[in-house]
């Protein structure tokens, strides 16, 4: 039987940290959206990657092939990139929904420890695959090796789905940690996924690794070492998994909707429901218009897949929003606030973040699109020795403040 | 009805949360060190490496990069989370007020990781790609954001012990929770622990060089690394000693299985004796004595590292202000926080726990050894095991396989719920909280009889 709503609140009420948050509880979940739809972006690519990898470096055309090793590598890196950019909302939805993230997890123990092992065994098997093929051509060795890594990762994300799924059902959970009574320690059940919402963010992945694919045509177009028909196939390619495999998420986003609970139904009618499909079919759009410019279509189709994502991800949360409201509001989260621990975050993130990693991005991008070696402008040194002075600065009263407090 | 915030607990009876997050922090802190000690001396070898023109350096980040990026980020990228995942699984309020506190604290470190990943896929694949100033630019951009996050988590790390300062109790706010001596003398022993695995791990690759001459010049130089990284350990472990509290030394010097103390010196030992060796004889080394070094180092030197500083905080989880299981037993005006332990005193667990099924809510002569059960489960499962006779602590070591009711009820009267035994909480129970929990232990010795029986 369910929890009546007012024992839920009083549970989630108890739970939430009595430490508080260093500053509104609104930036926070700000930094959780924002960061999940970054986070989800790389999962894309690394499942869509590893995806087409898996076909194309099995088939006989040499263009396929090609594409194939291509795409192994770039869903090795999109690994490491989710796993980082992971760990932001991971932060941002215990510090505004630590009720309820928590008691999901405790409730699945074994599953997290599992997510952690299965992740590390995924992507071992990832490398496996990268060392046996270092040649990039050829018949693929080992393909076993990605096929599990990308087992391995459904499996991981099947995990994060449940986990995340759990924290929308608060007045079930005492019924799962003691069913008719009974305390059930052990956390080895998953007690809750909808295999829709699950096949629809995993299905994402072909609508962003299509927009990929027509960014990359783009990006290797200016390089005249590069095989115009080859970045016209992948355009092609590109543009037809935008098409279609939008297409499908759009379809899966409105079963989803429509088959919501009851007490979401009046998430159904929200403006934000609206928003979760016209995010999904955002991709099929703007691949459509591509087709007149060509494999020179630029970067448009990719951007704009990230915002149909970003979309997705606010009413991801609004959903979640409804769905605790009658119990939790995150608004109300008592707020202790410490501008010096605010104001390092800021500094570090606007000014010494975002210079030292547009240098970096921009490097890499100069750099791949030069043949032979990038020689940078002065510009770019200046820009550079910027950085290293933020991080000078940064360190210098790192330690002053650790001899002042400490002496 | 009153309710104090704690979550359902995990209890695995197989090997008891507290291991496998050791296991998890163990591998992690490995990796992690070696990441930051092998961005540094990456910085030193582009740099010298342009500015003495010897490719082959290069060569050697390049070489060594690739495993460094296998080894130290993609696991120690996994296992960073990892241990984040197994805390949480295993205990959630304290890694709850870690991150409470230190959230911005932990965004921050975020911004540096992330420069730190894209700086070493960088570092190592631009070799040859980009003009020398800038590939020197990026290895300084990478060592020092590497370092960061180390400067950065330590003192995260340290608030699990003890806050920064002790005004923060009464003043609040990170300055105080985050700065402060001991947290200092850690920074430094592990600057040095960083510098020292470096070595090691380096050594795996520089060992299988071909080249003679550039194999005993990189073994050499990692030798010297190595040997200023462990005498800065020991030089600040005097230090870091004496910021300790006292009770923590006191389980550091007696409370630790007798093989820790031993086996983290003859680490040391053998630290010193490898790159003593390697700067006078490099063909002594071979990649299958480094990955032994390695192992020796995770095994004698950090696992017994962890636990003791695992111990070392015992009661608390967290900030000396939360208990191991959970509940918070002190009050911390400076945020306003109070404790849980009046509560639990006045209304019994059972009344306070959020979770706990109606039935079990009261103490009956049918519910009593469930009741008994769940009452050890949630107050002392986070040390001691609870259904068998193995794993940490088993509870049933105690009691001598008592099976009397009345007298484990005395016994632990005097003893626990008294709270006067130096590394346990204080656990307040009820009258007749206290009969459920004697009558489970004396439910699992008699059971413990039986089976001894059997055999
Ligand atoms: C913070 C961790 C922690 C918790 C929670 C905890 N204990 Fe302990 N307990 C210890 C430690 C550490 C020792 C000392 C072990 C040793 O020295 O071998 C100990 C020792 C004991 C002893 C032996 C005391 C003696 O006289 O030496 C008993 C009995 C005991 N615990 C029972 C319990 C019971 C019952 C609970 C739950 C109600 C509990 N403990 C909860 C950490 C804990
Ligand atoms: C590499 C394999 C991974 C895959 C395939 C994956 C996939 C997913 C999926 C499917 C979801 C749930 C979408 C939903 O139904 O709401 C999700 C959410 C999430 N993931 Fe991942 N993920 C991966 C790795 C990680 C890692 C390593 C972290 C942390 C460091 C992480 C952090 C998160 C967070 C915080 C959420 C949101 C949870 C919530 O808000 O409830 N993920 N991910």
């Amino acid at each position: 039987m369910d929890m009546n709503p007012a024992a839920v609140h009083d549970m989630l009420y108890a739970l939430r940290d009595p430490a508080g948050l260093p500053f509104f509880p609104w930036a926070f979940w700000g930094v959780g959206i924002l960061t999940f739809a970054m986070h989800f972006f790389a999962v894309a690519v690394m499942i869509g990657g590893a995806g087409v990898a898996l076909y194309g470096v099995r088939q006989d055309n040499p263009y396929w092939r090609k594409l194939g090793y291509a795409m192994a590598d770039v869903s090795k890196i999109a690994v490491s990139v989710a796993i980082v950019l992971g760990v932001a909302p991971l932060l941002a939805v215990q510090v505004y929904y630590d009720p309820m993230w928590y008691t999901s997890n405790v409730l699945s123990a074994y599953w997290v420890i599992t997510f952690v092992l299965a992740l590390i065994v995924a992507y071992s098997l990832h490398y496996v695959f990268y060392f046996r093929n270092k040649k990039r051509e050829g018949t693929p060795k080992s393909l076993w090796s990605l096929g599990g890594a990308l087992l391995g990762y459904l499996l991981v994300g099947f995990i994060m789905h449940s986990l995340g799924y759990q924290t929308l059902s608060p007045e079930k959970w005492l019924q799962w940690y003691a069913p008719n009574g009974v305390v059930d320690n052990s956390g080895t059940k998953l007690h809750d996924f909808n295999v829709i919402r699950y096949v629809f963010f995993i299905l994402l992945s072909v609508p962003v690794i299509g927009t990929y694919l027509m960014a990359y045509a783009t990006y290797w177009s200016t390089r005249k070492d590069q095989d115009a028909a080859y970045l016209e196939f992948a355009f092609t390619l590109g543009r037809k998994l935008a098409m279609v495999g939008a297409a499908i998420t759009t379809t899966l986003a409105i079963v989803y909707l429509a088959t919501l609970p009851e007490k979401l139904h009046a998430f159904q009618t929200s403006l934000w429901a609206a928003l979760w499909v016209i995010g999904a079919l955002l991709p099929a759009l703007v691949a459509w218009r591509a087709g007149k410019a060509g494999y020179r279509c630029g970067y448009r189709p990719f951007i704009v897949a990230f915002v149909g994502m970003l979309l997705i991800a606010i009413a991801r949360e609004m959903l979640r929003y409804y769905a605790v409201i009658p119990y939790y509001n995150f608004m109300d989260y008592k707020v202790n606030l410490d501008w010096f621990t605010t104001d390092v975050f800021l500094f570090t993130f606007l000014v010494l973040g975002f210079s030292t990693l547009g240098y970096l991005l921009t490097v890499v991008w100069k750099a791949g699109k030069t043949e032979g070696v990038y020689e940078a402008s002065p510009i770019m040194h200046v820009w550079a020795r910027f950085n290293i002075g933020l991080m000078v600065f940064w360190t210098a009263v790192y330690f002053l403040l650790m001899t002042i407090r400490s002496f | 009805m009153e309710l104090i915030s704690l979550y359902p607990t995990w209890y695995d009876p197989a090997m008891g949360s507290g291991y496998w997050i050791a296991l998890i922090a163990t591998i992690h802190v490995l990796f992690s060190h070696t990441s930051v000690g092998a961005a540094i001396f990456f910085a030193y070898l582009v740099n010298k490496a342009y500015r003495e023109d010897r490719p082959e350096l290069l060569e050697f980040v390049k070489k060594y990069g690739i495993f460094l990026l296998i080894f130290s980020y993609v696991m120690g990228s996994i296992t960073g989370p990892g241990i984040w995942y197994s805390t949480t699984v295993g205990s959630p309020k304290g890694i709850s007020a870690l991150i409470h506190s230190f959230v911005w604290k932990w965004a921050t470190e975020w911004v540096f990781f992330v420069i730190e990943v894209v700086g070493v896929y960088l570092v190592i694949y631009l070799v040859g790609k980009v003009d020398k100033r800038t590939h020197t630019y990026i290895a300084f951009i990478f060592a020092a954001a590497s370092y960061a996050t180390m400067m950065l988590i330590l003192g995260i790390l340290s608030f699990m012990m003890w806050p920064g300062s002790p005004e923060w109790f009464e003043k609040g706010g990170t300055l105080y929770s985050f700065f402060g001596q001991n947290t200092f003398a850690q920074l430094m022993i592990r600057t040095g622990f960083a510098m020292a695995v470096t070595a090691v791990v380096g050594s795996i690759i520089a060992s299988a060089f071909k080249d003679d001459a550039l194999k005993d010049e990189v073994l050499r130089k990692l030798a010297g690394f190595g040997l200023l990284g462990v005498s800065i350990m020991i030089g600040t472990y005097f230090w870091y000693v004496q910021t300790v509290p006292a009770n923590a030394l006191e389980v550091m010097h007696n409370r630790m299985p007798s093989w820790f103390a031993p086996a983290i010196i003859a680490t040391f030992g053998l630290m010193l004796l490898y790159f003593i060796v390697a700067l006078f004889n490099t063909r002594l080394l071979t990649p299958v004595i480094a990955g032994a070094m390695v192992v020796v180092i995770t095994v004698l030197g950090l696992f017994p590292e962890e636990i003791t500083r695992e111990s070392m905080r015992k009661p608390y989880v967290a900030g000396q202000y939360v208990y191991s299981n959970q509940i918070i037993a002190r009050d911390v005006p400076g945020m306003g926080i109070k404790a849980e332990l009046p509560k639990v005193e006045k209304y019994g667990i059972l009344k306070v726990h959020p979770f706990l099924p109606d039935n079990l809510r009261t103490v009956t002569a049918e519910n009593k050894l469930a009741v008994g059960k769940q009452i050890a489960v949630v107050m002392c499962s986070n040390c001691h095991q609870v259904t068998k006779t193995e794993g940490i602590r088993p509870l049933t070591d105690y009691f001598g396989g008592e099976t009397n009711v009345d007298r484990i009820k005395r016994y632990l009267k005097g003893t626990v719920v008294a709270g006067n035994i130096m590394y346990m909480p204080r656990i307040p129970l009820k009258e007749a909280e206290l009969d459920a929990l004697a009558t489970y232990i004396a439910h699992l010795n008699g059971d413990n009889a039986k089976t001894l029986a059997a055999k």
